[in-house]
């Protein structure tokens, strides 16, 4: 016998990848697909240990290719399925989820990065985040949250869910090592209770019903044999996801409308931002701070308007300017200069971006 | 001075094992006890102990654990026991045994030479209730029991730099009612050393109140 799972809202104290496991369980999701990778293994941990309580499931598969076509085919079962991975897990991972992409299912991936190329570290990095917004031989039609400690990590695990169901785009919260392993305390709580009404998953496949006569036939391809057929079918998801971008993009800011120069970063970097631009402002330097939260679609008309108004940005990675790139995009043809603090696979403090800010603004 | 004092440190993931060991370690050193400190985490390696050595040596405890040098992978590849933790057993002076997490981390000791015959080994499980694996009564002694052998309970309930001294107070009610079913006792209640002059030299229910300094934000995670 299952027990009924009541998420009383209070302050806890977890670590990062216990919040997700927590947050899929708040989020009603029905089985988690996983392969074993550091920094992630312990929200295959927590799920496997809170799965059977709650009547969940959890399957470990043979590999991560495994995990992320099961987490398609369970999708398409109907069920809120999920997997989590890293680094050359999350390379694996590519081929199910642009399938997914494809197919327009809604899976949700949680990817914690830790260093790269290949295996290198199982620690921490800002470097999957290209991976994760642009992999796969598509065209990235697919949801990018990067959240900035635990609360996001519980927040957007649910949001993810539900932004998949609705859309039908692959979603990703985009964690790293750190955040998977720190610990803070966080408030859960139950999102039905907080007014958030979570969307139902229904079934692609095995519907009621005589397909042609009740019902028109399931039939999800990932395979078109003429390009005319493919093209019409592409920029219809691809006309559905420009809808959708201005409506999802998230962004957080900080003092940009009277700054001289405003920090960009992403994740858990911009807590190190945060902590900067107090400490730069009470110098009585005029520096702001902006987060892109969604990397992908990015918050595009707000980059626009924050680079068409300032001189300086300042974009600040744990990555050899992924998230730059991305933003160079958005931002291209304004007349604002563009400086990097880029330490790939590495940590980054507050006092390291207050003085690379002091350096340009000398 | 009273006798050896040899104690292993176990629990769920981030209770507190490591901040509950090394706090324990010190505390006795200070009333000028030779203490050996021992990383015995084969579970998550390496993150706890071994960053912090320097630092642990320069306040008079013997730290047994690996050095960065000595390390491969960071835990990826396997954790191999270190052979003087193995041994720690024999050695002169207190022991204090900071294991890995859960049911595995306990089993850890196991391996310990010299652990199952150990007259005065003490396993002591740390628990914050502040942890939503551990923050019932009910949920603290199916994980309790779960560990083995357990011959007390550590209440280390805090939420960080939120903490209260009701919060620890309430955590203190929770684990000795999980510890009477357990029959087990209280050996201590932990908190920051701020609170602990607050709360007193015992909890609201007569157990010892150990101040504890926090060296994890020190530590790799």
């Amino acid at each position: 016998m299952s027990e009924e799972l009541v998420i009383e809202e209070k302050r806890v104290f977890m670590t990062g990848n216990e919040v997700v496991a927590w947050a899929a369980l708040a989020a009603g999701a029905d089985i988690m697909y996983g392969y074993p990778i550091t920094p992630q293994n312990e929200i295959m941990h927590y799920w496997s240990r809170l799965a059977p309580r709650y009547g969940k499931d959890f399957l470990q598969t043979e590999d991560e290719l495994s995990a992320g076509f099961a987490t398609a085919g369970g999708v398409m079962a109907g069920r809120k399925a999920f997997t989590a991975t890293a680094g050359s897990g999350s390379v694996l991972m590519q081929e199910p989820l642009a399938m997914a992409e494809m197919m327009r299912l809604p899976t949700v991936t949680v990817v914690q990065q830790r260093g790269g190329p290949s295996t290198a570290t199982v620690i921490y990095s800002q470097q999957e985040v290209t991976l994760t917004t642009m992999g796969g031989n598509g065209e990235g039609m697919r949801v990018v949250y990067s959240t900035a400690g635990h609360q996001d990590l519980y927040d957007y695990t649910i949001k993810a869910f539900n932004l998949a169901w609705k859309y039908r785009f692959p979603t990703f919260v985009l964690g790293d090592g750190y955040q998977a392993k720190m610990r803070e305390p966080l408030t859960i709580y139950d999102p039905e209770k907080r007014g958030i009404t979570l969307l139902e998953p229904d079934p692609y496949v095995g519907r009621e019903g005589e397909p042609g006569r009740d019902r028109p036939p399931a039939q999800y391809r990932n395979t078109y044999n003429l390009e005319e057929e493919l093209y019409e079918k592409l920029m219809s998801d691809i006309r559905d996801f420009e809808k959708i971008s201005t409506e999802i993009a998230e962004y957080e800011s900080m003092h940009t409308e009277e700054a001289e120069l405003v920090i960009v970063a992403h994740g858990i970097v911009f807590r190190a931002v945060r902590e900067a631009v107090g400490n730069l402002r009470e110098q009585g330097l005029r520096v702001g701070g902006f987060r892109p939260v969604t990397l992908r679609p990015l918050p595009a008309p707000q980059i626009r308007d924050l680079v068409d108004g300032l001189k300086k940005i300042l974009v600040v990675e744990s990555a050899y300017g992924q998230i730059a790139r991305l933003l160079k995009e958005a931002a291209y043809g304004a007349a604002c200069e563009i400086h990097t603090l880029f330490k790939p696979g590495v940590g980054i403090a507050a006092g390291e971006i207050e003085d690379r800010v002091k350096e340009i603004l000398k | 001075m009273t006798g050896r004092i040899v104690e292993a440190y176990i629990g769920e993931y981030a209770s507190g094992k490591s901040e509950s060991a090394i706090n324990r370690a010190l505390e006795l050193a200070r009333q000028g006890r030779k203490v050996n400190l021992v990383d015995l985490d084969l579970v998550e390696p390496f993150y706890t102990l071994r960053p912090l050595q320097k630092e642990l040596s320069g306040l008079g405890l013997e730290v047994i654990a690996w050095k960065t040098e000595e390390t491969l992978g960071l835990g990826e590849a396997g954790a191999v026991i270190k052979p003087a933790a193995r041994w720690a057993l024999r050695r002169e002076g207190d022991i204090i045994l900071d294991t890995g997490y859960g049911v595995e981390g306990a089993r850890t000791l196991n391996l310990l030479a010299g652990a199952a015959c150990d007259p005065d080994l003490k396993i002591l499980a740390v628990i914050n209730v502040s942890r939503p694996m551990t923050a019932s009564v009910k949920d603290i002694v199916a994980e309790v029991s779960a560990m083995g052998r357990v011959d007390g309970l550590i209440n280390n309930t805090h939420l960080a730099e939120e903490t209260t001294v009701e919060l620890v107070q309430a955590g203190a009610r929770i684990v000795a009612d999980a510890a009477a079913i357990l029959d087990l006792p209280v050996v201590a209640t932990l908190a920051d050393t701020k609170l602990a002059e607050i709360i007193g030299p015992a909890d609201c229910l007569g157990n010892q109140v150990r101040p504890l300094q926090r060296f994890m934000p020190k530590a790799f995670w």
